[in-house]
């Protein structure tokens, strides 16, 4: 008993080890691109930087059909070609875009971000490109507030970490109002038409392209003198990037580049034509079905990875061993024990802090979502063993039949039966789960949403449409995974 | 791992020596020392109370019980020997359970070869012979390719039967193999282990059917709280019992 016990433990380790080298395996494989470039400032031409910026934040970055477009994309991809070097844009969200920077995920970020002294004790800034300023805006059919005598008791909103909530929390306890912080303008601007709140305070620029792009509110104050914007690199990182980033900027002053990028977005924006809904399904399912790719590709590879977890833990659970039953325990409470989003945000930011080592997004998404998914597979697997009959276990051992025989031939094929609508059940949630790598920057269907009415303001539609992707998607694979079981689970 | 290197210090022609047999579920002791030594060709009855220890008993003769304390030799594999290979001496024990423990996603006839097939003691088209010749024997050669599911209680426990012949076994227990059935199908399932007594198969049964044990066993052992309290040839136990115990219990079920 005791040998075949030392056996089933040492199987067990390897397989262990063998699972754990293949996270190295793939860690190493997302650690392949360093942001070190400890060069002379010249060495700039023919290097490639990835650069992280916000999801959008119109006019300096928001996509039109698909591609990143705004006056820092312009900008950084000008300067790059006048200084021969090339970029790689990772539309991240503001805060994780900081956090990616600091994190050496990217070795610039260009998003409309103030320099401040706050954010210069973590980042080395480039000189100013854009001179920016606060301005309050409120619904287009609000007449009662026109200044911010008007707010004494009301609620206005800011975007979170921007200049706009510094500037309202400096003057709220003057005027006796309440601010509220979100993620993003477009989800500021719905708040505010919703009527939640009553105000937005948003930098200038951004908020007059949004008016002028009929987000269906109007300024009422004028710009307050505000900060400036700038570049930035992790403190000590990347100087030569910092430095070239500089002198084409100075370039681009200099012929006139740099003006016209403004007057492009700035002087003139075009009113947007509102199409129909239909208009809305056809121009925006290209990016959405992009997004549903990308949903469908990381639920398939977590769902595969957690099913291993949960196999090879259920059948810890199960063994006669204490420590991998002790093993599987504390890996399931860690990850049932703790929120998904939590853990996302631990793998694709904390991590790399950790470990020096960055991680690409989709390896991050895929980490989270399959250990977590693991950790429920695990006691589905358990619970699908022990609810197979005891008398079936001791019925094969009594023929002579060994643990493993009588596991793969007579109690398994009977647990399967039992566990399949529970995996079916875990496949759907680990679908629906993707939506949350959405604040990892991970291009899924739920991002691919986000960008779509953060330009064009229509997020009630946009919502509909993403709600009714997944649900047919849902729904077509759920009647297929019930059909499978129907005629394999006889 | 022959058969005499476990030190058997059993009796000549001794298919199963049990020596001071103790076993405890936590602090609750279900056998308190028990002393037993089966012959070949012998069957034993084992009667006795609920909660006697008679099941216990039984399944530490295949150590589907780990023992606590003494020694249980069978077909001269001592299982207290942490180098006996438990599932090469379970080939020799064929044991039959209550609730009849077929497999209910294999055939009837799957259920019969699955253990000589993985066990490579036949080719598929043997074991496959062996089988259906298997489930004649016990009357069911019509209901080869019947699921579980559709047979009633005795045809299920005439399978199991098969089933646990199917290994060739030189040792049967059975668990109180009647128990869980309708009146009307014990009959059937008692003529296959009475057929079995006459071929000269060793058999431990664990019964209710006293009639049985007084018709079918060389003796009849009486189990109550643990440990036994008497035995003898049938003739001896039911028409002599000595022990009060004993006879309180037959005045009882008799």
């Amino acid at each position: 008993m005791n040998m075949s016990r030392a056996r089933k433990l040492s199987v067990a380790v390897t397989a262990l080890l063998a699972l754990a080298s293949g996270f190295a395996g793939v860690s190493a494989v997302a650690a392949s691109q360093p942001s070190s470039h400890v060069q002379p400032r010249t060495a700039v031409a023919g290097e490639t930087y990835v650069i992280g910026t916000d999801t959008t934040f119109a006019p300096f970055e928001y996509r039109e059909d698909g591609e990143l477009t705004g006056i820092d994309m312009d900008l950084i991809r000008d300067i790059a070609a006048n200084q021969g070097f090339t970029v790689e844009i990772k539309s991240l969200g503001f805060d994780a875009a900081l956090q990616a920077l600091q994190s050496n995920q990217v070795d610039g970020v260009i998003a409309g971000m103030s320099i401040t002294d706050e954010r210069k004790l973590v980042f080395d800034f480039s000189d100013p490109y854009f001179d920016s300023g606060v301005q309050m805006a409120v619904a287009e059919d609000n007449t009662e507030i026109t200044g911010y005598a008007d707010l004494a008791g009301e609620t206005v909103v800011a975007k979170r970490g921007s200049e706009g909530e510094t500037f309202a929390n400096s003057i709220k306890d003057e005027y006796g109002f309440t601010v509220k912080a979100l993620a993003d303008s477009a989800t500021m601007y719905d708040d505010v038409k919703a009527g939640n709140s009553v105000a937005v305070f948003d930098d200038y620029p951004v908020l007059a392209y949004g008016i002028n792009q009929n987000n269906g509110l109007k300024s009422v104050t004028e710009k307050e003198q505000g900060s400036s914007y700038g570049f930035a690199v992790n403190k000590g990182q990347n100087p030569e990037l910092l430095a070239a980033f500089n002198t084409g900027l100075a370039e681009l002053k200099s012929n006139g580049d740099y003006q016209s990028i403004l007057d492009t977005y700035l002087e003139q924006p075009a009113p947007v034509a509102a199409s129909g809904f239909f208009g809305l399904l056809s121009d925006s399912l290209p990016a959405l079905m992009k997004g549903l790719g990308l949903t469908l590709l990381a639920t398939g590879l977590s769902i595969v990875v957690a099913l291993v977890l949960g196999v090879l833990f259920g059948f810890f659970k199960v063994s006669e061993s204490r420590v991998l039953r002790g093993l599987a325990s504390i890996y399931v409470s860690i990850f049932r024990g703790t929120p998904l989003l939590v853990q996302a945000f631990f793998f694709y930011f904390g991590l790399p802090q950790l470990t020096g080592q960055s991680i690409d997004v989709l390896t991050a998404g895929v980490l989270t979502l399959s250990l977590n998914a693991g950790a429920y597979m695990t006691e589905i697997v358990r619970g699908g063993i022990q609810s197979v009959d005891p008398g079936q276990t001791e019925a094969g051992r009594s023929l002579g039949l060994g643990y493993v025989t009588t596991m793969r031939r007579v109690v398994l094929p009977q647990a399967v039966k039992i566990m399949t609508p529970s995996f079916i059940n875990q496949f759907v949630m680990t679908l629906k789960d993707t939506s949350l790598l959405a604040v990892i920057g991970f291009a899924e269907l739920t991002y691919q949403g986000q960008q779509i009415y953060a330009a064009n303001f229509r997020t009630g539609e946009t919502l509909l449409i993403v709600a009714a992707l997944y649900f047919i998607v849902i729904n077509l694979l759920t009647m297929l995974s019930n059909k499978l079981d129907k005629r394999f689970n006889k | 791992m022959s058969k005499n290197s476990a030190g058997s210090t059993s009796l000549v022609g001794s298919k199963v020596s049990v020596r001071g047999l103790r076993k405890s579920f936590g602090s609750n002791e279900v056998l308190k020392g028990l002393d037993v030594e089966i012959s070949e060709g012998e069957v034993v009855c084992v009667i006795g109370p609920s909660g006697s220890g008679k099941s216990t008993f039984l399944r530490c003769l295949n150590k589907l019980d780990e023992l606590s304390a003494g020694t249980v030799i069978v077909d001269g594999f001592n299982l207290g020997d942490k180098t006996v290979d438990l599932n090469e001496v379970r080939q020799h024990i064929g044991m039959v359970f209550q609730h009849f423990n077929l497999f209910p996603h294999m055939t009837v006839l799957q259920n019969i070869m699955l253990a000589p097939v993985e066990l490579k003691k036949e080719s598929k088209a043997d074991a496959r012979a062996t089988a259906l010749k298997l489930l004649d024997r016990v009357g069911l050669a019509d209901k080869a390719d019947a699921r579980p599911g559709q047979l009633s209680g005795g045809q299920k426990q005439r399978v199991a039967i098969a089933r646990s012949l199917a290994v060739n076994p030189d040792i049967m227990l059975f668990d109180e193999a009647t128990s869980a059935l309708d009146p009307e199908m014990v009959g059937e399932v008692l003529q296959v282990i009475r057929d079995l007594a006459a071929e000269g198969m060793t058999m431990v049964v664990v019964t209710h059917e006293m009639g049985f044990a007084r018709e079918v066993a060389d003796r009849v052992i009486f189990m109550a709280d643990g440990v036994i309290v008497e035995e003898g040839t049938p003739a001896e136990l039911f028409g002599n019992p000595q022990q009060e115990r004993t006879q309180d219990f037959l005045s009882k079920v008799l």
